[in-house]
């Protein structure tokens, strides 16, 4: 009881800090605007918002303002991309793809506001959700935490780089942990962590510091989509918007135990390292499907199923801060984006993080998703003609702001070297249908899987059972051998042959 | 007819995944032989005995190199399996597009010389209204001369800044910038000779004028960061100006 008591009161200090600083509201405003703009536009992605915006405001205004408009764009973003969904079948986001199944149904029956009245309900709560979530267990992970180790650490990160593998992967899982590895091995470049040893350094003084984290992700996430949208699209008739958007009540409350169940669940993957906003929206849809009465109706113009998806989404942001904020590994590519900011702010986000800066998070958090609401509601209108935009005319413009944003990161000319040739790397990637989220996450995570893998041994003095020797380690070492052994045609096959005995 | 589809763009995929298994496994091969030159099994550095084979610097990396190289053989048979071997050699196996072919190869000059030729020597407004321009006549209609013509005139400026003035020591010129505004103006004029009845030609030169004067000078003098090229010929001005002519009217 006193833990709960102490936590809603530092909430409710730092809510208050935030509420009463004319600052958070231009911040809030103009990056929730931005966030939905972003997700709004087909072309444009949460990851790709959050990378910019890292660019912008990471290191050049004061953290919590720099927090600010980072997660007001995430959160609005997530939720922006249900708009291309429902208006024009077109995900504006990957995450809002299973949006689309009922979304554009609904609006093509004359629901279309109604639709997007129940999707910003939805996506308000969602977000709600996962955000008492964060501000619960990421305080009982925190305590836990304190008994991690190097071995676990070393675990934990190549869990999350294989489970990001297994579950980003479009085609081949094999594809997604080459990804990862990838990742991986550009995180090798510049001065070993342990010994300072030069590695692929090739001669060249930038890159003893080795792959920068700000230019990396603006190459993997924005050049291969400035590439991809230019090109010629004759944009689809917009479904008309019917109807008025500010949601009935009694629908809210009807569809409620759907919204918690989304929730939750949008919560529980967001959490899941390295796994996104689509896999959360997916799962939970497939879920709805499964359990809900009026299941044969998705696909058709199932408002549950409309909700289903676009709780999920929302409610995966908190889930994902959750790793990022405990451990240091990013639960979502945004969030890897989110990591990339607090880096070049000289946070270090796990066990060591200051808890102000946790309830600072949460208190932006419920304020973004406040502003989210408020707009999505009241400014719908603006958003559709933003629609109208065509990708050929905004890409360009993307270009240079992530042109000018890579540049003044801090690495300049080079930074724009690297990510120019991070983002041809990506688009190939791309094209061969390999995840890129495993590869930033790599990146990111390379130097302490580095490190913790190596000090292990140092203090073991080289005994490689190690990473069995403790209960935690020995239950994340069982899960990665279990992860990677899942994908053996054998075992597959096996576990087939007993589901269906089973069955 | 869409399991067709399907099957055949795995067959496509499978011959890409071919290639792309093969030159996966010579990047893990050159980085392995790369990696050999980090001493393992402990060394003696100007007299001091570095540390044992488990806290090497070429550990970890050794593990990824050898675990990329397993997985690109496996990628590989997987392809061969799958018949991608036999396809791999033919521009219809591996779903050759000639169009989106071009288009790639356009876009992917525009950028090179945009980030490599010109943004490191020609004035930043002057060269992203170029690429701007270039980018959003080329590609708007995909129409394959128009591309082209964009293409060329980006890495018509991007050459002659790089041959011109390749080392850094040169990047201050300020011929470059002039040749990029010459080619800049006369690709604008054509834009707008073309732009009869297509309202997103008429705003080309508005967007490309307005978006880099903007975002440059929020973030040089909004932010106080630094931005690329800061001699550049119209930057230079402004940036004079806004100390000599403006900041004193406030500031004072």
């Amino acid at each position: 009881m006193e833990f709960v008591l102490t936590q809603i009161m530092g909430f409710g200090g730092t809510f208050w800090a935030l509420a009463i600083d004319p600052l958070t509201y231009i911040y809030l405003i103009s990056s929730v605007f931005l966030g939905i703009t972003f997700g709004a536009l087909p072309g444009l992605t949460a990851t790709l918002a959050v990378t910019i915006l890292t660019g912008f405001f990471g290191n050049k205004i004061p953290l919590d303002y720099s927090l600010i408009a980072l997660l007001g764009a995430y959160v609005g973003a997530i939720y922006g991309g249900s708009y291309p969904s429902i208006l024009l079948n077109i995900p504006g986001t990957a995450a809002s793809a299973a949006t689309a199944m009922d979304g554009y149904p609904l609006a093509k029956s004359g629901r279309g506001g109604e639709a997007l009245g129940l999707t910003t309900t939805a996506s308000f709560i969602g977000t709600l959700i996962g955000t008492i979530a964060l501000l619960v267990f990421v305080w009982v992970l925190l305590l836990l935490s304190k008994n991690i180790a190097s071995p676990e650490k070393a675990l934990l990160a190549m869990f999350g780089i294989l489970l990001s593998g297994t579950l980003m992967s479009e085609d081949l899982v094999v594809k997604g942990w080459i990804a990862g590895l990838i990742g991986l091995a550009m995180a090798m470049a510049g001065l070993d962590p342990l010994l300072s040893e030069p590695r692929y350094t090739f001669g060249w003084s930038y890159m003893l510091s080795g792959f920068q984290v700000v230019p990396v992700l603006m190459g993997a996430f924005a050049v291969p989509q400035i590439i991809e949208g230019l090109r010629h699209l004759e944009i689809g008739k917009m479904a008309d918007l019917n109807g008025r958007i500010l949601p009935n009540l009694k629908t809210v409350r009807r569809y409620m135990p759907t919204i918690a169940r989304s929730g939750v669940i949008g919560t529980g993957v967001g959490a899941l390292p390295g796994v996104g906003e689509d896999v959360a929206g997916w799962v939970s849809y497939g879920v709805g499907k499964t359990v809900s009465k009026e299941g044969h109706k998705f696909g058709k113009g199932s408002l549950e199923g409309l909700l289903s998806s676009e709780t999920a989404n929302n409610a995966c942001i908190g889930g994902a801060l959750i790793p990022l904020l405990v451990l240091g590994i990013p639960g979502s590519p945004p969030a890897a984006a989110l990591m990339g900011a607090f880096k070049i702010n000289n946070i270090i986000p796990g066990p060591t993080i200051d808890p102000a800066i946790i309830l600072r998070v949460v208190a932006i958090m419920v304020m973004a998703s406040f502003t989210m609401f408020i707009m999505g509601l009241f400014t719908a209108r603006v958003f559709m003609a933003i629609l109208r935009i065509p990708q050929t005319v905004f890409l360009p413009i993307v270009m240079v702001l992530t042109t000018i944003g890579s540049f003044s990161v801090g690495g300049g000319i080079n930074d724009l070297y690297l990510m120019l040739g991070v983002g041809f790397v990506a688009y190939f990637m791309n094209m061969l249908k390999f995840p890129i989220a495993p590869l930033v996450i790599g990146v990111i995570l390379g130097g302490l899987f580095d490190e913790t893998f190596r000090r292990s041994l140092l203090i073991s003095g080289g005994d490689v059972f190690v990473f069995g020797s403790r209960p935690v380690a020995g239950i994340l070492l069982m899960l990665n051998i279990a992860l990677v052994m899942s994908q053996f045609p054998v075992i597959k096959r096996a576990f087939s042959r007993l589901r269906r005995k089973v069955l | 007819m869409h399991d067709d589809t399907t099957a055949e763009e795995i067959a496509v995929l499978r011959a890409r995944d071919f290639w792309g298994a093969l030159v996966l496994l010579a990047l893990s091969a050159f980085f392995m032989w790369r990696t050999f030159d980090i001493p393992l099994w402990g060394a003696n550095r100007a007299g001091v005995s570095t540390a044992a084979w488990y806290n090497s610097a070429a550990l970890v990396p050794l593990g990824i190199f050898s675990a990329l190289m397993l997985l690109s053989l496996v990628l590989l048979s997987i392809a061969i399996k799958a018949g991608g071997a036999k396809r791999a050699l033919s521009s219809v196996g591996i779903g050759w597009d000639r169009a989106e072919a071009l288009r790639f190869t356009t876009i992917g000059v525009i950028l090179f010389f945009y980030v490599a030729g010109l943004v490191p020597r020609v004035d930043f407004i002057a060269c992203s209204g170029l690429l701007i321009t270039a980018l959003i006549f080329g590609h708007h209609k995909g129409q394959p001369q128009r591309m082209i013509l964009a293409a060329i005139a980006v890495a018509l400026c991007g050459s002659y800044a790089m041959i011109r003035h390749l080392p850094q020591s040169q990047w201050g010129a300020a011929d470059d910038d002039v040749v990029t505004l010459v080619i800049w103006a006369a690709l604008t004029i054509w834009v707008l000779i073309q732009a009869r009845g297509d309202r997103v030609l008429r705003i080309i030169p508005v967007l490309a004028i307005a978006a880099p004067l903007i975002l440059v000078c929020a973030m040089a003098f909004g932010f106080r960061q630094n931005v690329p090229n800061r001699g550049g010929v119209i930057f230079s001005q402004i940036q004079y100006h806004y100390y000599v002519t403006l900041r004193p009217l406030w500031s004072s």
